[in-house]
C-alpha cells in the first residue's frame, strides 16, 4: 500500500511539472507573438501598464506574409508579359500577345501529362474543334532543361505555334498543366485563365468572351455568326426563324426599305405608304425573304 | 520592351512586333547563316529565308522584316560597302517593285550593309504602300532597337 502511494505521488509531480512545462512554453509564445504585433484586437492599443513592464517597450513590427513563390515585380491579376523563348527546333522565338487587334489563347501545356494529350490534338485545327476564327493560339512548354524538345515538336506537328520557355510559366504563375489564359491584345490584358479537361470547354468559354469583346462590325472581316461557327445555310437559317418570329415573313415591305423613315420606323407593321405602294422589283424575282 | 537575342543578333521588340531569330540546318556542303524575321502579324512555324508563306498572310497594317547574314567572303565587296544598319527609312524608300514576291498593294525595301564586321541585308515588307506614312515609323522603332554584335562576341 505505501509503495502504491508512493508510485502515485511521483507520477502526480512528474505530471505537474510537465504541465508547469507546457505552460511556460505557452506563455514564451505569446510573448514572442506579442512582441511582433499580433494577437488578438489592435496590438498598439496596448496599456501603458502592458508596455511598462518590458525592458524593450514592444513596438508592432510589420510581418510580411507571403503565400506560395514571390510574385513578379510588375505581375497584377491581368498583366499579359509578352512570350520568349525557344521553339522546339532550338529557334530564339519572342510572340507578343499585347499590343496586337486580336486575342490570343496561351495553352500552358506539356508533353508527358496525360491531360494535355488532347489538347495537343485539338489545337492542331482551332476552328474545327470550336474556337473562333482569327484567334491565336500558342502553345507555352517549359523550356528545354524540363522538356524534350523533340517530344513538344511531335505533339505540335508542325501546326502548333510552340514557345518553350520555363520564364514564362512563372510570368504567368501556371500552377500545373494544363492550364489557359486567354489575352486581349487590343486592351492589353488577360481576361481569361484556368484549367479545363476538355477542349470543347475552352472553345466555348473563347467564344463567349470573343463575343463579348469583340462586338460585330468592330473587328476585321470576322462576322458575329461566323464567330459563334454559323455561317452559309445555317446562318440563313437562323435569320429567317428570327424575322419570322417578330412576324416578318418573306416579301414584307419593311425588308425593302425605299425612304430613310423605312429603316426607323417604329411598329413592325408596314406604313400605309409601303403598303400600299408598288411592290420593289425585289419582290418579284423570288427572292427568298430575309 | 520584350528582347529577343540568339546568334549575336538582338532586339528590343516594340510592342505589337513578334520575332524569331534562327539557323537553318545546313544541307551539302553550304554553310548556314543566322536569319532574323520580325512581323506585327503571327510569324507561321515554317517561313522562308525571305518571307516567302508570310507575306501572303499579312493585312494591310502589318510589317515584315528580314535581317540576313552572308558569308565572310562577302565582306570588303562593293555590294556590302555601307557600313552600318539603316535606322531611319523614309516612305521614298519604299517601292512596290522591290519585292521578292510581287503581291498587290505590298511595297519593300532591301539593303546590304557591314555591321559590326559581318555582312548582311535588311529586306521589309509592308502590308500596303498607301500606308507608309504611318508603317515606317513602326519600322523605324524596329530597327533603332536591333543590334548586331561582332563575331568574336557572337552567342552560339
Amino acid at each position: 500500500m505505501l509503495a502504491l502511494i508512493c508510485v502515485v505521488t511521483v507520477v502526480v509531480v512528474l505530471l505537474a511539472v510537465l504541465v508547469a512545462g507546457l505552460l511556460r512554453s505557452h506563455a514564451d509564445i505569446l510573448h514572442a507573438l506579442h512582441d511582433l504585433g499580433a494577437g488578438v484586437g489592435d496590438p498598439t492599443g496596448g496599456s501603458v501598464h502592458d508596455h511598462a513592464t518590458h525592458d524593450h517597450a514592444a513596438q508592432p513590427v510589420p510581418v510580411p506574409l507571403h503565400m506560395g513563390p514571390p510574385l513578379p515585380g510588375e505581375r497584377n491579376a491581368s498583366s499579359a508579359p509578352d512570350l520568349v523563348g525557344v521553339s522546339p527546333e532550338g529557334d530564339a522565338v519572342a510572340i507578343g500577345v499585347t499590343g496586337v487587334d486580336r486575342l490570343t489563347l496561351l495553352a500552358f501545356l506539356s508533353s508527358g501529362c496525360a491531360t494535355c494529350a488532347e489538347f495537343w490534338a485539338s489545337l492542331q485545327d482551332p476552328v474545327s474543334s470550336g474556337f473562333p476564327p482569327d484567334l491565336r493560339v500558342v502553345a507555352v512548354t517549359k523550356g528545354p532543361e524540363f522538356e524534350i524538345p523533340s517530344e513538344v515538336a511531335r505533339r505540335a506537328g508542325g501546326r502548333i505555334a510552340v514557345v518553350m520557355s520555363t520564364e514564362s510559366w512563372g510570368d504567368y504563375e501556371v500552377p500545373g498543366s494544363p492550364f489557359f489564359v486567354l489575352i486581349d491584345g487590343r486592351a492589353g490584358r488577360r481576361i481569361g485563365e484556368g484549367v479545363a479537361n476538355r477542349a470543347d470547354q475552352i472553345a466555348d468559354l473563347v467564344r463567349r468572351a470573343w463575343d463579348e469583346e469583340r462586338p460585330p462590325g468592330q473587328s476585321g472581316s470576322t462576322s458575329r455568326a461566323a464567330a459563334v461557327g454559323l455561317d452559309g445555310k445555317e446562318r440563313e437559317a437562323r435569320n429567317d426563324q428570327e424575322l419570322q418570329s417578330v412576324g416578318i415573313l418573306p416579301g414584307d415591305p419593311s425588308l425593302y426599305p425605299e425612304r430613310h423613315e423605312d429603316l426607323f420606323a417604329t411598329t413592325s407593321s408596314p406604313s400605309p405608304t409601303n403598303g400600299s405602294g408598288p411592290a420593289s422589283p425585289r419582290d418579284q424575282t423570288g427572292t427568298k425573304g430575309r | 520592351m520584350t528582347t529577343l537575342s540568339a546568334h549575336g543578333i538582338s532586339a528590343n521588340l516594340p510592342s505589337g512586333f513578334e520575332g524569331r531569330i534562327f539557323q537553318r540546318s545546313a544541307v551539302g556542303g553550304e554553310v548556314a547563316r543566322p536569319v532574323a524575321h520580325f512581323a506585327t502579324f503571327p510569324l507561321p512555324a515554317d517561313v522562308a529565308d525571305f518571307g516567302a508563306g508570310a507575306v501572303n498572310l499579312m493585312a494591310p497594317q502589318d510589317i515584315f522584316s528580314v535581317l540576313f547574314e552572308y558569308g565572310p567572303e562577302s565582306l570588303g565587296t562593293a555590294l556590302f560597302a555601307r557600313n552600318g544598319m539603316p535606322r531611319q527609312l523614309t516612305g521614298q524608300d519604299f517601292s512596290t517593285i522591290t519585292l521578292r514576291r510581287g503581291i498587290p498593294s505590298q511595297s519593300g525595301t532591301q539593303w546590304f550593309f557591314t555591321e559590326s564586321g559581318r555582312p548582311f541585308t535588311l529586306y521589309v515588307v509592308l502590308g500596303n504602300h498607301a500606308q507608309r506614312a504611318s508603317l515606317v515609323p513602326r519600322v523605324n522603332a524596329l530597327l533603332g532597337n536591333v543590334d548586331v554584335a561582332q563575331v568574336g562576341s557572337a552567342v552560339p
